[in-house]
């Protein structure tokens, strides 16, 4: 089957220049873990998660840590986060960017979302265009 | 590609019941049960875009939405395979409640919400999206009232939008929003007559009256201005035409008006984006209109019906 008949027809995207607080914003209202980011003509240039939000805001040596409990004061993420607020979203996007096509095979995406283990894959069509995204529960109910 | 942008969508509540009664004397609480309820996504541009996916037409659903009935909205849309692109709010989607009395179903009670106020830098959001959908846009549907907070010369804005982009626009709106769009010279224009019983105000109370008004939005650069006469009738005036379309069908068969002013639209759309003849895309349309009244779902999903329907349809010039 293909990945058109599969996926969530939603065009939910930001842009790289909107600020942290309104990404915030969207990610939280719309029930998303992360969203496409796209140019001014809808084509998918990058992808932003709730992840690199957390990344900006921790300290650099964050990823060699094993636990949450290394970090002397939770208070650091707070005051980067509000530090980074108003900065526009460029700096955190993930630029390299998995995607599949509307007319990719449905087994294309299963591939993605399992072994690079994302909770989902933006579409896009002939000309790069977002057309929606393919969802870990779009997998599982077209499994069942 | 063809978009349909609702500004101020609803969660549509129906609720069927054997009578309503208003209690006129102080009592702890006064019930009516509902024999049976709906709940769906609507809205006029909202309506349109389920009538043409339920057609296997692949289209766009903009606007705002916001809360828990947001979701509801967002939810039943893409059940129904209509693709989203929504902006969310500070603030919650509006209910529409229709209450249908068993029997009477032809003169539903609506009790409609305004919506929700919309901030200025939500309406920029929007506009964004708006700029970026009219990229591959071929038709793009206006329709409905306005959330507060919104200007009422925002069609006019997206309708000109749209225009330069080379889209064809549908309006269907009504009051200031409507009247202040006309001069971007929309492809059709559908006043919404439901409260707003004037367009350039004079009063629409006559076939003459209806004309005359028609005749001026054509002036002002419309193809086709679609005015309803009354509940099984519409005239259609075009630059060369004056068409009367009608319905011949008794209101006591009406189980359901919700709805069906929006799947006449999107029936004529339907037609039109397959190039179809004006009269033949009216006649398509109020069929489908008569199908959805007719049946107690909101939108008639069921082509061949509507097709049946189509020898109910009369059309005939002025």
């Amino acid at each position: 089957m293909k990945v058109s008949e599969i996926m969530t027809k939603d065009l939910t995207a930001v842009e790289k220049d909107i600020p942290v607080r309104e990404l915030i914003f969207i990610l939280n209202n719309a029930e998303m873990p992360n969203v496409p980011v796209v140019d001014e003509d809808g084509i998918l240039t990058g992808f932003i998660s709730e992840k690199d939000l957390i990344r900006a805001a921790l300290p650099g040596y964050f990823e060699m840590l094993h636990s949450t409990s290394f970090i002397p004061d939770m208070n650091q993420l707070s005051r980067k986060l509000t530090q980074i607020a108003d900065e526009p979203i460029e700096r955190f996007i993930q630029t390299a960017v998995m995607s599949v096509s509307e007319d990719d095979d449905d087994l294309q995406a299963a591939d993605l979302i399992i072994r690079k283990g994302v909770k989902n894959v933006p579409v896009v069509d002939a000309d790069g265009r977002l057309v929606g995204r393919v969802r870990r529960i779009d997998l599982l109910r077209h499994f069942l | 590609m063809i978009v349909t942008v609702t500004l101020n969508p609803a969660v549509d509540k129906m609720y069927w019941v054997e009578g309503l009664k208003m209690c006129d004397v102080t009592q702890e609480e006064f019930l009516t049960r509902a024999i049976r309820s709906t709940t769906s996504a609507g809205g006029k541009g909202v309506n349109i875009s389920v009538f043409l996916s339920r057609l296997g037409i692949e289209n766009v659903a903009m606007g705002f939405v916001g809360g828990h009935t947001g979701h509801v909205v967002v939810r039943d849309l893409r059940d129904e395979g209509v693709t989203t692109n929504f902006v969310w709010t500070h603030g919650e989607t509006r209910v529409n409640v229709t209450l249908l009395q068993v029997g009477r179903e032809h003169s539903p009670n609506l009790i409609d919400e305004s919506g929700q106020t919309i901030l200025p830098e939500e309406m920029d959001r929007l506009m964004r999206r708006y700029r970026r959908m009219l990229t591959r846009a071929t038709w793009v549907v206006l329709a409905g009232s306005l959330p507060p907070g919104v200007d009422p010369g925002i069609y006019g804005e997206m309708a000109r939008m749209a225009k330069d982009a080379g889209a064809k626009v549908i309006l269907s709106a009504g009051g200031e929003a409507l009247a202040r769009a006309l001069d971007a010279s929309p492809y059709i224009v559908k006043p919404d007559t439901r409260e707003h019983l004037a367009l350039d105000g004079k009063g629409l109370t006559s076939v003459d009256a209806i004309v005359d008004a028609g005749k001026h939005v054509v002036a002002c650069g419309a193809e086709i201005v679609i005015i309803s006469h009354d509940v099984t009738g519409d005239i259609a005036i075009t630059r060369d035409d004056v068409w009367e379309i009608r319905a011949s069908t008794p209101t006591s068969r009406f189980k359901n008006l919700v709805g069906a002013d929006d799947v006449f639209l999107g029936g004529v759309l339907y037609k039109l984006s397959q190039d179809a003849l004006v009269k033949e895309a009216l006649r398509f349309g109020l069929a489908a209109g008569l199908a959805s009244a007719e049946s107690e779902e909101k939108i008639c999903r069921n082509m061949a019906v509507i097709e049946e329907r189509m020898q109910n349809i009369s059309l005939a010039r002025l």
